[in-house]
């Protein structure tokens, strides 16, 4: 057990925070629309510009492949900076469509999505929740029909995140009727402005529109879009969930870290106040959080049901502390604030990306070993 | 690698070897006897002096390998003895007497843990048999000569569950007593790994009550409801997990984050350790409202734990924000 960064370490989260520093923008990020495809993807360009972009990707394919110490001394930087939240409209393309295709794709989908995808002109959405799919997503229903060299595409998808500013989507649809379950899916690439789309956007609980609906109509999409194998898209879709939940999950962890801090300096509670000692328990939260962090993302070889049992701690967590800043803003609660609607946004911790029912049982019967039904 | 909080191959053959001694000398059955720990087997394998300095019997290991032992010691619900002994070694030896320090951790000297009482008096537990007994101050360590003090039994928590005894106030001579941070971070440390210990038995023995306990015809584990309080358990211990061990690796390395770590760590502790307890008592059901049953132990254990030492302010400790170690 160490904890030790060498003078490499330090001289790499030097130069981050001095980056960092002279570039973090001033205006915080729009909610949603095109001013928040904007701001991402001119702050992700940015970032390209600036040697920071996808630094946890190979560097065969433009990232940086850092190791695990820089990266987390990245992303305590970043925090530390306040710079924008991981969790804008390119995270699904950086953090998950980006190292799927890494993956699993062919050099010709490599070629051509890696760099939009790190040079920042191409936003992402993802396409696996249906009405009747939502914690079942292995009941999901679009279908896609091979026709020629092509996949006809009906059905529908929903809860998806900036579907309406999104170029491209990672679609998870079913392609062997005769098969049931995970079998039978594809994880195929799907133009955003393909003819037969049709996307309703819906505003969510905090008064923003940045997730939708989505409709397929006969939609056309090349084969050569499969991403894994036809047929194969659940393994596909399961390829890069380590990934997501241990470096992506970084950013949005430590995050919490600064926000405690925050919170704790605006609410200037008095030593031994009930608020005090609130305070102090949520700070000694986040603490143990980062720590799970770090032991987290030097564990190898990843494990998806480790990071069900942080990523539903982090959850709650977020939910507990954005609870807390209603408390110490008093009647300014009322307000719509960056604090009051971070409270509100935060509801979807313990829904979006595997409801904190479903991951519990995750951590009951993969981790604790306890019956299924 | 240089930063990782994972646990080492030497570091795993320490914890078995430990395991195994307990397993062997420590089973869960006595505690339905009610004795109290002899720990002379603790004091043999070595655990209270493997990570001081080498010329005084340190065998290589750190306060991290002394927490990870704590855990264990947790684990089987030990005498708080144990931890005793092993604190105020540190703190003998860190008021230089080595005389103390080696009698102590060489299991001649017997010591109990105390807690003080809001009167001056303190509440010893496991009394019977110690010589000396260790005060976990608010913020200080005292070493209390007990020989031609007067102490009374109580009836302890739970009838006589825990053995719990008074001294009364201003009696007892302090043969040593400090402030020093070092001594009480060890302490705090070791405090917490053994709240852990209670963290991930009690876990363990709800859930494997759970796959083997039936009704409706199936293990009452298959329903989500337990299966739900069981995940609530595994998170609680496995933050406090990865915890203590950020705060034992600051501790070693003397870093600036340790104070704020430990504080962290303190706080946490007691909390996680007795949300545990309840939670496996509850999936126990009828048992686990028996004397029967051995969660009850665990239960006990985490209040007295929790006793020593205490959950400091916190909010005045800089923040551990940026680069663990400074740039």
């Amino acid at each position: 057990m160490q904890l030790k960064f060498t003078d490499d370490d330090n001289h790499f989260r030097k130069q981050a925070r001095e980056w960092l520093a002279d570039n973090v923008p001033n205006q915080p990020a729009p909610y949603d629309g095109q001013p928040a495809r904007e701001y991402a993807l001119s702050w992700l360009a940015k970032c390209h510009a600036g040697g920071w972009s996808g630094i946890g990707w190979p560097s065969e394919y433009g990232g940086r492949g850092l190791p695990p110490e820089k990266i987390i001394a990245w992303y305590e930087e970043y925090v530390r900076a306040r710079a924008p939240s991981v969790l804008d409209c390119t995270f699904v393309s950086v953090n998950h469509a980006g190292p799927t295709v890494i993956a699993l794709g062919t050099e010709e989908q490599k070629a051509f999505h890696l760099p939009l995808i790190l040079e920042g002109r191409s936003v992402w959405c993802q396409g696996f929740s249906e009405p009747g799919s939502g914690s079942d997503l292995a009941s999901l229903k679009a279908t896609g029909v091979v026709d020629g060299d092509e996949l006809v595409v009906n059905g529908q998808k929903i809860w998806t995140s900036f579907a309406d500013i999104a170029d491209y989507q990672e679609l998870l649809i079913r392609t062997d009727p005769e098969q049931k379950r995970h079998r039978g899916l594809s994880w195929v690439i799907c133009d955003m402005k393909s003819p037969g789309i049709t996307v309703r956007p819906i505003k969510n609980l905090a008064g923003v529109t940045h997730f939708a609906e989505v409709f397929y109509d006969d939609v056309r999409i090349p084969l050569s879009n499969v991403v894994g194998g036809l047929h194969d898209g659940w393994r596909t879709a399961m390829t890069t969930l380590g990934f997501e939940r241990k470096t992506a999950a970084m950013g949005v962890q430590l995050a919490l870290s600064i926000r405690i801090e925050d919170l704790i300096a605006l609410a200037e509670p008095k030593t031994g106040s009930a608020m005090a000692e609130r305070l102090a328990d949520l700070r000694a939260e986040a603490a143990a959080l980062r720590a799970m962090t770090y032991r987290t993302i030097f564990r190898e070889p990843s494990n998806a049901s480790d990071g069900s049992l942080m990523r539903l701690y982090f959850a709650e967590l977020a939910q507990r502390i954005a609870q807390a800043s209603m408390d110490i803003l008093g009647p300014e609660a009322l307000v719509d604030t960056a604090l009051t609607h971070d409270y509100l946004e935060a509801y979807s911790e313990t829904i979006a990306g595997g409801t904190a029912e479903i991951q519990r049982n995750i951590i009951a019967e993969r981790i604790l070993g306890l019956p299924r039904e | 690698m240089t930063c990782d909080l994972n646990i080492t191959d030497d570091q795993r053959q320490i914890l078995d070897a430990a395991a195994s001694m307990l397993g062997t000398n420590y089973p869960a059955t006595r505690l339905r006897d009610g004795a109290i720990d002899d720990i002379a087997s603790i004091a043999e394998f070595g655990s209270f002096m493997l990570a001081l300095p080498e010329d005084f019997g340190g065998t290589g290991f750190t306060v991290v390998e002394e927490a990870l032992l704590h855990v264990l010691f947790g684990r089987h619900a030990l005498s708080p003895n144990a931890l005793a002994a092993a604190v105020a070694t540190r703190l003998a030896l860190s008021e230089g007497d080595k005389d103390m320090a080696e009698g102590i951790s060489s299991g001649a000297i017997t010591v109990c843990a105390a807690v003080p009482d809001t009167d001056g008096a303190r509440l010893l537990i496991d009394a019977a048999g110690a010589t000396f007994t260790l005060e976990f101050g608010d913020d200080f360590l005292s070493l209390i000569d007990l020989e031609s003090v007067e102490i009374t039994d109580v009836d302890g928590l739970g009838h006589g569950g825990v053995r719990t005894s008074r001294l009364a106030a201003n009696s007892g001579d302090p043969v040593h007593s400090t402030e020093d941070d070092t001594v009480r971070q060890i302490a705090d440390l070791l405090v917490s790994a053994q709240l852990l210990g209670v963290a991930e038995a009690t876990r363990d023995l709800a859930v494997e009550y759970a796959k083997v306990r039936t009704q409706f015809g199936k293990p009452i584990g298959v329903f989500q409801a337990v299966k739900h309080h069981s995940a609530n358990m595994a998170i609680q211990a496995e933050l406090l997990s990865a915890q203590l061990d950020m705060a034992a690796v600051a501790v070693r390395g003397d870093m600036d984050h340790a104070e704020f770590q430990v504080a962290a760590l303190r706080r946490l502790s007691p909390r996680v350790a007795l949300f545990n307890a309840r939670a496996a008592i509850q999936i126990h059901g009828g048992m686990g409202f028996s004397a029967e049953a051995d969660v009850h132990h665990y239960l006990k254990l985490a209040h007295v734990l929790s006793r020593l030492g205490t959950v400091r302010s916190f909010l005045d400790i800089d923040a551990a924000l940026g680069p663990l170690e400074p740039a």
